[in-house]
């Protein structure tokens, strides 16, 4: 019991940081259609960004105000400057998925000519240690779960209540549509740009104060777990990878407490495989038919 | 959130476009696993037909190639080992050169992956005019490139401790390093000369790291000590608090580990927080004897809390004398001007495996050239076993330029650098003996012991 309890806590850590990256995955997916594998490179890009800021010995919490800054700026950049000009050309969704990908490695090993191959970490405590049953929580994690929990709550905010959401969901939906209802679409999805690099930020400060140690090649692995919540909630949809953030991330923390704990993402994809196998369209979407 | 799109036009019109997005995403991600495999096939089909075996143009250039990982989770290890050719190298050609040619070093990257490794190894040999010496090549990619490089009559001195390497023969394979079940067989000493009783093992995924395991479990039975917990590190995995969990939840004495990369520091970390804010103590291996792993592992629980709790076995080193301070030397000579290795105690590499053994590879390799007096592989290949295990009336030389001046003189030298004496068996490997080192708070090693044949015979698995 008490592991089983511990092994939740550390699912809704590990949970908290996936969602904040997920949906900003799935809300930059759903409105500027790139499948943007380069996200987790933009993540180590704002740990980094964020150490530094704390090398300078200012605190990492201001750190993090520098990781969204920073990342906003560069996925407005990368979209700009790489992604735009080939969606112009009308390259296919494969071509995008393979420059994101040659993207990724420009910026992963782009952080690794600068830094190094070593590993660092925030200069900061962990705070108070608060322990109920098994369950263990520093003061940090749970900073980090009110985190999450804010910015899913700005999420939901922003897209049922501001006009802007209402802009970004109908550019979603259907982009000419939206365009020819007076949308400025290309506005909107640079505005995306700039919100979910600001998330993918976020979450990749947040993911390095979670870890401890990080180094250039750190969240290589998260991106799968992203991917897998993102299409476990249904792509494109946020408040699906919020839930997806939840299971994926409670399911490989309980699940390595059973078996052998590097089995653990393996658990995750299975689940991930008979989700697509019985609901294709993700947990919040509808059955599939036929 | 489509769903809860507000015109009914859009949501008309959502139906359609959502299928077309599975459809493409479907397609997208199909070609990008097609893609991936193609590339990773072409990777592997990958040759080479040029041979390192004939002598170089006079007055070229000789290579010294540094094959080992630069990125991925051992990415610290390439730079170790680069810092010493290049000082090594260095000396070398402030000494004149080898008979005429001086020496320079290049790098592949492995990634620490076999997949990797050989292409690289591949792209080394068929690009690389005077290759003349391979060093690295580590229990992560050893078994795929050492093959390839003896077939291409390469010398390598290699960091493999891989057990796989001790009765195969490779003519063109040496190692200054000990078989990984030694070292195995070395951390339990430590772990009964510190008098802990519980043992918990925490290894890496990694072809380098599991190599420990089997060793270390039978010489801690063999020992009379409990093993309570044995847990294996996914090294890509992003946190391991529930390996943490159960490392605490046994209560070990202490850890035996090596888990490169942010592993090891955030496993550290991870259990500190979960064993009320105190460090289990840590016995590491000579891996972890790197300015890159004291100050990942320093900053992830304090470099007060780690200084207290580690220790590692390592290879007797010299820490004073005329081969020590060439050496040290050599190396303070290219300080911070090798990429990766600008960081951390600079004086860590002094003692840090990688950079001794290799760098007394590099001189015994140009040493024996100009014992051949040739840079044919073939005809200097020979000399190395001659000159580092020594014949009758050799006279002992510390450096590469005194070891020239002694062969002007007509003398036979043997060769005994900061790694001390060489014994190279059938199979070229010289194992070396070890000690036990711990950091100080600052970084610097210190050496708090020895570990006797002995000691290491009475606990063998």
């Amino acid at each position: 019991m008490s592991l089983f309890l511990a092994s939740v806590g550390f699912g809704l850590i590990t949970s908290a940081v996936l969602a904040i990256a997920s949906v900003g995955f799935t809300l930059q997916f759903a409105v500027t259609d790139v499948l943007n594998l380069a996200f987790a490179a933009v993540m180590t890009a704002g740990a980094f960004v964020a150490y530094w800021v704390n090398q300078a010995g200012v605190s990492v919490w201001i750190g993090l105000a520098a990781a969204m800054a920073a990342c906003s700026v560069l996925s407005v950049l990368l979209n700009l400057a790489v992604y735009a000009p080939f969606q112009r050309r009308g390259s296919s969704p494969i071509t995008l998925v393979i420059v994101s990908l040659g993207m990724a490695l420009i910026i992963e090993f782009g952080i690794q000519a600068v830094v190094g191959g070593v590993n660092v970490s925030y200069s900061m405590g962990q705070g108070r240690t608060f322990r109920a049953g098994g369950l263990v929580l520093t003061t940090v994690q749970i900073v980090i779960i009110a985190i999450s929990v804010a910015v899913m709550a700005a999420v939901h905010v922003l897209l049922r209540y501001s006009r802007l959401g209402k802009a970004m969901r109908a550019t979603a939906a259907n982009r000419t549509l939206a365009r020819n209802c007076g949308i400025r679409a290309s506005r909107v999805i640079t505005i995306t740009w700039a919100i979910t690099g600001g998330l993918c930020g976020l979450a990749g400060a947040v993911f390095a104060i979670d870890i401890g140690s990080f180094g250039p090649t750190s969240d290589d692995l998260f991106l799968i777990l992203i991917l897998a919540a993102v299409f476990l909630g249904g792509p494109g949809d946020a408040y699906g990878a919020m839930i997806g953030a939840l299971v994926i991330g409670l399911g490989t923390e309980v699940s390595a407490a059973y078996i052998q704990p590097d089995y653990k993402y393996v658990i995750a994809f299975v689940a991930l495989l008979a989700m697509l196998a019985l609901r294709p369209t993700g947990l919040l979407g509808a059955r599939a038919r036929g | 959130m489509f769903e809860s799109a507000g015109s009914a036009a859009s949501a008309a019109g959502n139906e359609g476009h959502k299928t077309s997005r599975y459809g493409r995403l479907f397609r997208a991600c199909s070609m990008a696993v097609a893609i991936a495999l193609a590339a990773a096939l072409a990777a592997c089909s990958s040759s080479s037909s040029s041979s390192s075996s004939s002598s170089v143009a006079s007055g070229s250039t000789l290579t010294v190639a540094d094959v080992a990982p630069f990125s991925g989770v051992d990415a610290a290890l390439g730079p170790t080992y680069l810092v010493s050719c290049d000082g090594a190298v260095q000396a070398i050609n402030n000494a004149g050169g080898v008979l005429g040619h001086k020496l320079a070093c290049t790098s592949a990257d492995t990634r620490g992956d076999p997949a990797d490794a050989v292409p690289a190894v591949g792209s080394l040999i068929a690009n690389t005019k005077g290759l003349a010496l391979v060093i690295g090549c580590t229990s992560d990619e050893a078994a795929a490139v050492v093959p390839v490089l003896n077939a291409n009559k390469t010398v390598m001195f290699c960091m493999t401790g891989q057990s796989e390497f001790d009765n195969v023969k490779y003519n063109y394979f040496y190692r200054l390093v000990p078989p990984d079940l030694a070292e195995s067989y070395a951390m339990v000493v430590i772990a009964q000369e510190l008098g802990y009783k519980r043992i918990a093992l925490a290894f890496g995924n990694d072809i380098g790291s599991q190599t420990f395991v089997q060793p270390a479990v039978a010489s801690i039975q063999k020992a009379g000590l409990t093993l309570v917990a044995n847990e294996t590190l996914d090294l890509h995995a992003t946190t391991f608090r529930t390996e943490a969990q159960k490392i605490v939840s046994a209560h070990p004495d202490a850890i035996m580990t090596e888990a490169l990369g942010s592993a090891d520091p955030t496993l550290f970390a991870e259990i500190k927080q979960l064993n009320g804010g105190k460090v289990i103590p840590i016995i590491g291996t000579s891996a972890a004897i790197s300015p890159a792993f004291y100050q990942a592992s320093a900053s992830a629980i304090s470099a007060a809390a780690f200084s207290a709790n580690f220790h590692a076995d390592n290879l007797v080193t010299a820490t004073s004398g005329p081969a020590y301070n060439a050496f040290s030397q050599a190396l303070l000579a290219v300080k911070g001007k090798v990429n990766g290795a600008q960081t951390g105690n600079f004086t860590t590499y002094f003692t840090a495996p990688g950079a001794v053994h290799l760098y007394d590879g590099i001189n015994l390799a140009a040493l024996a050239m100009v014992a051949a007096n040739s840079t044919d592989t073939s005809k200097w290949k020979p000399w190395i076993a001659t000159i580092g295990n020594g014949v009758p009336g050799a006279v002992t030389v510390s450096s590469f330029a005194q070891g020239v001046a002694e062969l002007k003189a007509g003398k036979q030298i043997r060769y005994v650098g900061p790694g001390g004496p060489t014994s190279f068996d059938a199979y070229h490997d010289s194992p070396g003996i070890f000690q036990i080192d711990t950091y100080s708070p600052t970084g610097a090693v210190q050496v708090t012991g020895n570990i006797t044949a002995a000691q290491l015979r009475a606990v063998s698995g």
